[in-house]
């Protein structure tokens, strides 16, 4: 569990994280989602101590990360793929780490198996791919076979298999009842791996909800319809709160009525359907409406937390 | 949804934890892996020994012969010149160590990964100062013991025949061996507080070599004073006998420079963000 309030950093003049307060929980994966410089990695280096809050706090577990007497155990981290001394061996690497917690290298060996890095391990840090950087990064984050995950963008420079292996480890993770909390700006990554997600823009949050609830909030659904008597279909749909928008003579798009509605309306007016089809939006349009204009959207209230 | 079954905070996780955790011996025995799964560590101090041998062997073999028969005290401080004279040179090689000890980890980024293992900092720069400490000091005696060792029939050739059993002799060595030691630990202090590679050598070899040299040109005597309480210089009194300071207080001079380079290192250690 981690808990921020009015978590905010300030560089100078420039503000990385305005006053954001969110909560994520265990038992599923969260996803941290915005442009870059939206304040993601700040965020995350703020919850693990790195960087000190201007002002507001960040909890995990119920404690700052300072305060507990075994961070590892906790908190695993993964916030930059090289925050490993490109001299020393990954082997080593991983043994001084866990030395600090009494952490030996039977358990060393284990995450080294578990990330696939046999083969590397004895080797300096130096010559690893990114990839294979980001395979020691997340052993590292997995030493202390903690509570909580955080991982800054863990499938940068990975192959397609790494990519699955990731998600695969995440959601199995979360399935355990841990707290697990990764950052992406891949949309497409983030609707196949993260149960909840956490929108930021410009240093704010500005959506917090389900996978589910952001695509439908954010992305419009609309119903494809194509029919030969296209114009006189548009004429019945017309209200108030409907847009009918025509793709090609026999074909509209109408977004504010169901796909049932309009089959309802065309078979009581005895109108010939040719397709009838409900297109959902997807994450990432969602999303760019989301970022696209900060402005509009923290002053209109998103949804905060679903409440389930 | 079925999330909702979780429990909230029980821990799922394999490992026993049970009463694990940070502890001083762990992050001692973190840094001590560190230090010597590093190259740098082995290649300085290899270059240490060498150095230190190299100077002696080729002193003892170009001193001439004593005249007259020598004094115990003038033997012992034969000895010892010869066998510490390698300690200007080994000097340098341990500033840049000091440096890079924990430069590295912030030009490798590496210590995120420190501090996020143990986010209170101060105990690993403590961890790491006292095993560098401990290991330059063991490095630096087995240098000025070998030197001595290698050097002894050379000299004993030469009428310098130093009777290995003479107390003043092992204190210098020891002297010489602290001298490294606090060498190291300032340089460690001034590369923990620019945490640059370059700007930390720059600034500790500046300190050894350059700093002295500009209040030696300075005609005033006040010059010749601060000269004298600079760590290169005071530092000496360690193991040279009849210099400016005499052994304890030399020890308190270079407890000083320990204390005004990591004390700031340290504040600034806990207070920045890393």
């Amino acid at each position: 569990m981690i808990e921020a309030q009015s978590l905010t950093k300030r560089y100078g003049q420039r503000t990385a994280v305005d006053a954001a307060t969110f909560t994520v929980r265990p038992g599923k994966v969260t996803g941290l989602l915005g442009p870059n410089g939206a304040g993601k990695s700040t965020t995350m280096r703020m919850i693990v101590g790195l960087d000190r809050p201007t002002s507001g706090s960040v909890r995990v577990n119920g404690h700052f990360y300072a305060e507990h007497s075994a961070p590892l155990h906790e908190v695993g981290a993964l916030l930059d793929a090289k925050a490993i001394h490109s001299g020393r061996s990954a082997y080593n690497h991983l043994l001084a780490l866990g030395a600090t917690h009494g952490i030996g290298a039977a358990r060393v060996r284990e995450v080294i198996d578990l990330t696939g890095l046999q083969a590397v391990a004895g080797k300096r840090v130096g010559g690893f791919s990114l990839g294979m950087g980001q395979r020691l990064g997340i052993a590292a984050a997995l030493l202390g076979d903690p509570q909580t995950l955080i991982l800054d963008e863990p499938i940068n420079g990975l192959d397609p298999e790494g990519v699955l292996w990731v998600r695969g480890l995440l959601k199995h993770l979360a399935s355990e009842g841990r707290t697990v909390l990764l950052s992406s700006h891949l949309m497409s990554e983030m609707a196949m791996t993260a149960d909840h997600i956490i929108v930021f823009g410009r240093g704010r949050v500005i959506a917090d909800a389900p996978v589910a609830d952001i695509v439908g909030q954010g992305a419009v659904t609309s119903v494809r319809v194509s029919s030969p008597q296209a114009a006189e279909l548009a004429r019945l749909l017309a209200a108030p709160d409907v847009q009918v928008t025509s793709a090609s003579g026999s074909t509209l798009d109408v977004a504010g009525v169901s796909a049932a509605t309009i089959g309802g309306i065309a078979a009581s007016n005895g109108l010939v359907l040719h397709e009838l089809t409900t297109v959902t939006g997807s994450l990432e349009e969602a999303y760019l409406r989301l970022t696209a204009d900060e402005v509009e959207y923290h002053t209109q209230s998103v949804t905060p937390e679903v409440v389930r | 949804m079925s999330t909702l079954a979780q429990p909230e905070v029980a821990r799922a996780t394999h490992l026993d934890v049970t009463g694990r955790g940070l502890s001083p011996a762990g992050i001692l025995r973190s840094e001590w892996i560190k230090l010597r799964s590093l190259r740098s560590t082995w290649w300085s101090f290899s270059i240490i020994v060498l150095i230190q041998v190299g100077i002696a062997v080729i002193f003892a073999l170009t001193t001439s012969p004593m005249t007259t028969e020598p004094t115990t005290q003038q033997v012992t401080q034969a000895a010892v010149s010869i066998s510490t004279l390698g300690v200007l040179f080994s000097q340098l090689v341990i500033a840049v160590l000091g440096v890079l000890v924990i430069s590295g980890e912030y030009s490798t980024g590496q210590i995120r990964s420190s501090f996020m293992a143990v986010p209170n900092r101060l105990p690993v720069l403590a961890a790491k100062a006292l095993v560098f400490a401990v290991a330059t000091f063991v490095v630096a005696l087995v240098a000025i013991v070998v030197s001595y060792l290698v050097t002894m029939p050379i000299l004993a050739g030469n009428g310098v025949d130093a009777a290995p059993l003479e107390p003043g002799l092992w204190l210098s060595f020891l002297g010489a061996a602290g001298y490294l030691v606090f060498i190291g630990l300032i340089s460690l202090g001034i590369g923990a507080a620019l945490r640059s590679t370059a700007g930390g050598i720059a600034a500790s070899l500046g300190l050894l070599l350059v700093v002295p040299t500009i209040f030696q040109l300075i005609p005033a005597e006040w010059a010749g004073v601060v000269a004298s309480w600079l760590p290169g210089t005071a530092g000496q009194s360690l193991y040279y006998t009849g210099s400016t300071f005499e052994p304890w207080q030399a020890l308190l001079v270079m407890l000083g420079w320990v204390a005004v380079t990591l004390v700031p290192a340290a504040v600034l250690m806990k207070r920045r963000d890393a």
